[in-house]
């Protein structure tokens, strides 16, 4: 750091005011990243601020990891280096929105929550549900393509994120992608955000999609016997008409863990529709279910919010796959959990081929290294990743939180952090590849 | 510029002789697209058969420091697959197979080359199409709606091209071949796809395409309301949306473009109506019979002239017919048009269309209308006759006026058709010179040479107007070139 701590904190409170800078002890340490404490930490109260705070960071060369409401921070590798956190809660305005245009302009630390409270009079909603995501804000959901069982009608925020402002490393106040549901006047800049850990800019304002809400809508907890019975229902699931809104498929360990009947493996499924088709389709979702030797029984709505304390726990694994290898995936992280001696609670997104892993339990760390590698070894031909979303920071350490990515691809991926960030200050180290 | 021949001769040697054209009337063929206005015939095409051979073209290009211009099936709107500084066109037309149906994954690669409509009639017997159908559907090409993010009247449910493209191979401006994404549908790192997809050849060329399958809709419902005027369909359209409904495709035609289908190809649209509108629902049947119920009172709340229900699939084909066939009747309207595809917020679109009318009536001329009215995404078609003194000049000022128009309402200047040679000029509209000069970084670094499709999607490019300098000029953050 080229400059004092204390001229660091009167240049910060210059841009946002004394009391929005923190510099005592125990607040640095509550906003440390993977045990790395800052010099300071700053909440900036508009996106011109955050463009003073990036600025100051470029002249002095201070490394800088953005915050939005906090709960996402263990996704990622320790950062290299750490003087600044950037925290954006301040920055928590609903800026614009046009029901009729079903499009909705946030600043970054919106939560979810506020979100839905705000569009739910208007019968809208942001079709993005991660775990525990009514406290996360929207920036943080967007930086690191956090979805949940929405995405099974919806998508991720990749689908959903239309316009961004951002503040780039020098500064600079930058708009990409557009205000209305359909453009494609010049490169598609948010999706080169979203995802991107706050290593290329700093979103401080999103544009998003909304959708209306389904004027009815019924869940469905679907229990098979066996990883087959439920492959094949999932299988005939997708070759079917039938439309669900949020999919969630869930093993034995997860389903104790949410108070749910414990099957091997069990679907959550709901429909939302006019009330006819929800009544229709779910009559022919438990026919469905039934003809591939499994059972079925209401579920309250309140179960879906389970999902997030059922991926709590010091270690959360997030994996990628073939779609169609999803079922075999998910009892191969039974059986790793079973040689590490813990517990592992298994929630997955079907169709896509993405599971959450939490395991349970304090595993030695040399064996989780050693079997998240082989997992990764495993996954690698067909395209597949195993990331560590939240891990004690050695372990992160050791085992590279993302995995190895292709080294041409990764190439290209350099390229990019330098152009956009050649003082390599943007959360230095924790991309892939220690970008 | 003509090539020398070393670079004729090793172009020769990588796609052979079948897969060179370099006589002057086989390059005419690839002098525009579908915008016959700008006109740039390249000094040679190639026409190859592989990635490989792709990325040899472009190393080789690199090398000499010739421009490469994609080229799909030439359907685009906007002056993009035609060399304005000549060059090499890479012509994908013999890159067209299914390379593979992945049924258990549901989803597709391809070569750029495969006709759209084709990919949707080989899975169709499985229960699966390829869900982004711009109107070309017939005859464009996968790589060419990939890299242009084409939409469609049905994107208004199904999303654009970038949401079906799950993975891409590339050969990118500096020449490196590689997978993006694939058949996993996550990955670590940067979305390298869904840059590329959209980006118009200017950082890459696809050179294969993964796209995901959509399972077909359990039933199908169209409806056709027509209204005495422009107004009232515009704000039944804003009142369905209200409602939220949102229906596959919600399009908008308008008295002008009425009368030349039924005089063209005559699709049972209801002569003398002011304005059409086709609405097409589809999914879960019982979703679909209840949502009809409530459009129907809409349209007939703003004073519908008639609804139609198409009762059989060849009534309903008949009625997109005239829709996805409109632009072929224009020739009955107009010897000459500019086509606009400028985009509003859903709730502006009563208020645009009440702007048209008067930007037509100051400019002097017609302005016909056949668009994507849920997405708020116009096609306004400006008429003109290049044989009338100062015609030219009225249309292009009304063409600015109503980009202008739409801008201030919070829009957008283009919504599926892209930007190419035709737009790059009216980027600064719509960006500040930090959000172009990000853009133009972005570029560089997928094309560190400045080749790939010159004067395109960016303004001032190099290569625009001037002769091409494909040296790399250091760019600095804060401004744009």
């Amino acid at each position: 750091m080229a400059v004092s701590a204390p001229a660091l904190h009167d240049a910060l409170a210059d841009i946002a005011g004394r009391e929005h800078v923190l510099r005592e002890p125990a607040a640095l340490a509550a906003h440390a990243i993977d045990a790395m404490r800052p010099a300071a930490v700053v909440c900036p109260a508009n996106a011109e601020e955050v463009g003073r705070v990036l600025a100051l960071c470029a002249a002095e060369r201070l490394a800088v990891v953005v915050r939005g409401r906090g709960s996402s921070l263990a996704l990622g590798n320790p950062p290299r280096r750490l003087d600044v956190v950037l925290e954006l809660s301040r920055l928590a305005a609903v800026r614009d929105y046009v029901p009729e245009d079903m499009v909705a302009t946030v600043e970054a630390g919106v939560t979810l929550g506020a979100l839905a409270a705000h569009l739910a009079p208007q019968r809208q909603m942001l079709a993005l549900d991660p775990p525990n995501g009514d406290g996360r804000s929207v920036g943080g959901v967007l930086a690191t393509n956090a979805s949940g069982p929405l995405r099974f009608r919806y998508g991720t925020g990749r689908d959903l994120l239309l316009g961004a402002r951002f503040v780039q490393a020098d500064g600079a106040l930058t708009w990409g992608g557009a205000r209305v549901v359909k453009s494609v006047t010049g490169y598609d800049v948010p999706k080169l955000l979203v995802g991107s850990l706050g290593t290329l800019g700093v979103i401080v304002e999103a544009t998003l999609r909304l959708h209306p809400q389904p004027p009815a809508t019924r869940s469905w907890w679907l229990g098979f016997p066996t990883h087959d019975r439920a492959r094949a229902f999932l299988a005939a699931l997708l070759d079917s008409p039938l439309q669900p809104d949020r999919a969630a498929l869930i093993d034995a360990g997860g389903l104790r863990r949410a108070g749910l009947p414990a099957d091997p493996f069990a679907f959550l499924l709901s429909i939302g529709s006019v009330a006819e088709a929800v009544a229709d389709q779910g009559q022919a979702l438990e026919r469905l279910a039934l003809a591939h030797g499994g059972r079925s029984q209401g579920l309250a709505e309140s179960a879906w919010t389970t999902l997030g304390q059922v991926l709590n726990g010091p270690i959360l694994l997030r994996l990628a796959c073939e779609p169609r290898r999803l079922l075999e995936r998910m009892a191969g992280a039974q059986a790793m959990a079973g040689r590490l001696g813990v517990e592992a609670a298994v929630v997955a997104q079907p169709g896509h081929g993405v599971a959450w892993i939490a395991l349970s339990g304090s595993p030695a760390p040399a064996q989780v290294v050693r079997e998240v590698t082989q997992l990764r070894r495993a996954l690698e031909p067909e395209g597949g990743s195993l990331v560590l979303e939240r891990a004690p920071s050695g372990l992160k350490a050791e085992a590279e939180a993302w995995g190895d990515i292709n080294p041409e691809i990764l190439r290209i991926m350099k390229r990019l952090k330098s152009e956009f960030d050649p003082g390599d200050l943007l959360a230095p180290g924790r991309f892939v590849g220690r970008l | 510029m003509a090539l020398p021949s070393h670079i004729l001769r090793a172009l020769e040697g990588i796609v052979g002789p079948g897969g060179l054209v370099v006589s002057p009337e086989g390059l005419l063929t690839y002098e525009c697209d579908m915008h016959t206005f700008y006109k740039g015939a390249p000094d040679a095409v190639t026409l190859p058969q592989s990635a490989g051979q792709v990325a040899e073209i472009v190393r080789l290009c690199r090398h000499e420091h010739v421009p490469i211009v994609p080229r799909g099936s030439g359907t685009g709107l906007i002056g993009g697959a035609m060399a304005p500084v000549g060059g090499v066109m890479v012509s994908m037309t013999r890159m067209n197979r299914i390379l593979e149906l992945d049924w258990e994954n549901r989803c597709a690669t391809v070569e750029p080359g495969l006709i759209n409509l084709w990919l949707s009639q080989a899975t169709r017997e499985r229960g699966y199409f390829f869900a982004p159908d711009p109107s070309s559907q017939m005859v464009s090409s996968i790589g060419g709606n990939a890299s242009t993010n084409a939409g469609g009247p049905h994107c208004l449910k199904y999303g654009i091209t970038v949401n079906h493209v799950l993975g891409l191979e590339v050969v990118t401006g500096a020449g490196e071949l590689v997978r993006l994404g694939g058949k996993t549908h996550e990955r670590p790192g940067y979305d390298l796809t869904g840059v590329m997809v959209g980006a118009e050849g200017t950082l890459g060329l696809v050179t294969s395409v993964t796209v995901r399958l959509t399972h077909v809709p359990e039933g199908v419902k169209t409806i056709l309301a027509s209204f005495s005027t422009i107004e009232d369909a515009s704000e039944t359209v804003s009142a369905i949306i209200r409602a939220g409904i949102i229906p596959a495709a919600l399009e908008m035609l308008d008295e002008v473009v009425i009368r030349a289908i039924e005089e063209g190809i005559g699709a049972g649209y209801p002569k003398g109506a002011g304005a059409v509108l086709l609405i097409e629902l589809d999914g879960p049947v019982a979703e679909i019979e209840a949502q009809s119920g409530p459009i129907e009172a809409i349209c007939r709340e703003h004073l519908a002239l008639e609804i139609r229900v198409a009762k059989s699939e060849a009534e309903r084909a008949l009625l997109w017919k005239g829709r996805k066939e409109a632009a072929g009747v224009f020739g009955r309207l107009t010897p000459n048009w500019l086509l606009q595809d400028a985009v509003v917020p859903r709730s502006k679109l009563p208020a645009i269309m009440r702007e048209l009318q008067d930007i037509g009536a100051r400019h002097r001329v017609v302005i016909a209308n056949v668009f994507h009215a849920g997405d708020g995404n116009l096609h306004p078609l400006i008429c003109y006759d290049d044989r009338v003194p100062g015609e030219l000049e009225r249309a292009k000022q009304a063409n600015d006026d109503l980009l202008h128009a739409c801008l201030r309402l919070g829009g957008s200047v283009t919504g599926e058709h892209g930007v190419g040679l035709d737009k790059s000029q009216s980027l600064p509209l719509q960006f500040a010179p930090a959000d172009l000069n990000f853009m133009a970084r972005l570029r560089r670094v997928f094309d560190p040479d400045s080749i790939m499709n010159p004067g395109k999607l960016l303004p001032s490019h190099p290569a625009c107007g001037e002769g091409f300098r494909p040296a790399a000029r250091p760019l600095p953050a804060g401004t744009w070139i």
